[in-house]
């Protein structure tokens, strides 16, 4: 399978994730938009020396993953690439603060190691939030939550598109991609004379394609609003839901 | 005049002044009607289609659906009465499920999410998908996703439908399944084919078109059975009617 293949695969699977009939992926979009908000202000709210305040939070994506039956491991596999760039954040506050916070035998660690680490681990924990909203909540289900939050129209819309775009931009990338690898068997790669063309082909069917999905939306009553149906209102199980995440994160920020 | 309907009368069209697309095209097609539309590639008959569902504007001529002028403001009451089946179906569903893809039209129309689900239902039904409702649109084969496509357009309870190449890339198991769906449609249809046997399956009259004319107008039977005419246009006879070459 060729890489744009493969990305192909993964949105394609994280879309058949966010399909399931899990008990988390019932609850309402809303609520669980709301929750990961909450979730991700609370925790980068932590100051920047409360490491061991912050690693209690780390409750909250261990029993999403539980309750989503969500596999971790797929979920690093996937995040590999952003998590790294999420830890490079806080790499030089070692440099720059230097001031013995406490000592462990000989080992003298500083109050930068430990903003790094509270930095890198407030990017992991805001990154698993959003992963497990995506794996347990459809882009159509959460864009539905953005409207009802009053997100204007056209913002959410973009959202949506965007995220369908990927897929068109992916499947027209993998075509000219198998049709240049097939009449230049030797290269590995693409060569870099024809990235420009290759580019701009791109470029242009894509846009095709695009223009193609427009009409046939446009045929289909579209007029700049999208209505994503499923259910509006709350029941008991959302609201306790709701609640009993709000109450924790403030009971783990006050402790 | 029956009340479901599509006129036109001397319509041109073209993408720039120096290449006419369409030139003086008039014919009216009535409810009931199965219309094939055939010709050569190239000879307008997608941009015909696209006329007649206003997606491209500027013809000079008259296009009346159901006397309603295809204009820029009645675009939303047209489109609501054609259901427009694009030649991919890839363009048609850009949603994750075939119910969420299905539901779009009926969503769009503002219909509550209880007629919306009996929609989706019976437009599934009517062409016996309902297994597919809730799978996902990628992981469908090339014929499921055609029978998709088709519902998309019929829980908009359309008047009138229009086919662009529906038959294309299909294996003949699935080619049939369509024709046999398309004959139980009693909606006024218009379907642009080369597939010529299809065409004599599922329509009961033909226009056949040659750089951007209508040349002939007429039954089924009498235009595909013309050798001649058909050869001088790029076309062949139906397979059906040419006979085996082993005989």
């Amino acid at each position: 399978m060729s890489r744009l293949d493969h990305a192909l695969y993964e949105i394609h699977h994280m879309d058949m994730l966010a399909d399931r009939d899990q008990w988390l992926n019932r609850i309402h979009p809303l609520v669980k938009l709301i929750i990961s908000a909450a979730y991700i202000a609370v925790t980068v709210s932590f100051h920047k020396y409360n490491f061991t305040g912050l690693l209690r939070m780390g409750i909250y994506p261990i029993v999403l993953f539980i309750l989503g039956d969500i596999s971790f491991t797929d979920a690093l596999k996937r995040l590999r690439i952003v998590l790294p760039l999420v830890c490079f954040v806080g790499l030089f506050n070692p440099f720059f603060d230097r001031k013995p916070a406490l000592e462990i035998g000989a080992f003298v660690v500083t109050a930068g190691m430990i903003s790094m680490a509270t930095l890198m681990l407030k990017g992991i924990y805001s990154v698993l939030a959003a992963y497990l909203l995506i794996a347990s909540t459809s882009i159509e289900k959460i864009c539905s939550a953005m409207r009802m939050l009053h997100i204007p129209a056209i913002l959410v819309t973009q959202v949506l598109l965007t995220y369908r775009y990927i897929s068109v931009l992916l499947e027209e990338a993998g075509r000219i991609t198998e049709a240049y690898s097939l009449r230049a068997p030797k290269q590995k790669g693409v060569h870099f004379k024809v990235w420009g063309s290759l580019a701009g082909q791109l470029l242009l069917r894509s846009m095709d394609r695009a223009d193609n999905v427009y009409e046939s939306m446009t045929l289909r009553g579209y007029r700049g609003e999208f209505y994503y149906g499923g259910k509006t209102a709350l029941c008991t199980k959302d609201t306790a839901y709701l609640i009993v995440w709000i109450l924790l994160f403030i009971l783990l920020k006050m402790i | 005049m029956s009340h479901i309907h599509i006129n036109l009368e001397h319509v041109n069209y073209s993408y720039d002044a120096s290449h006419p697309v369409l030139k003086d095209i008039t014919f009216t097609a009535h409810e009931h009607e199965a219309v094939g539309l055939i010709g050569a590639n190239g000879v307008g008959k997608s941009t015909l289609l696209k006329l007649l569902v206003g997606l491209n504007l500027n013809y000079e001529g008259s296009i009346r659906v159901e006397d309603i002028p295809v204009e820029k403001n009645t675009l939303p009451v047209i489109r609501e009465k054609i259901g427009y089946v694009f030649q991919d179906s890839d363009s048609q569903l850009f949603l994750s499920t075939v119910k969420d893809d299905v539901a779009f039209a009926p969503r769009n129309y503002g219909l509550s999410e209880d007629e919306v689900s009996k929609r989706v239902n019976h437009a599934l039904e009517s062409i016996h998908i309902e297994h597919l409702k809730n799978r996902q649109i990628y992981k469908l084969s090339g014929g499921e996703k055609k029978m998709v496509s088709i519902a998309t357009i019929l829980s908009m309870t359309p008047d009138i439908i229009l086919m662009d190449e529906p038959s294309i890339a299909l294996d003949p198991g699935n080619r049939r399944r369509l024709i046999h769906i398309l004959n139980e449609f009693d909606h006024l249809k218009i379907i642009a084919s080369h597939d010529l046997d299809m065409i004599l399956d599922t329509c009961n009259r033909v226009i056949l078109m040659s750089k951007g004319q209508i040349i002939r107008d007429g039954k089924v039977r009498e235009i595909l059975s013309d050798k001649d005419l058909l050869e001088k246009h790029g076309l062949e006879l139906p397979f059906c009617m040419q006979g085996s070459p082993y005989s």
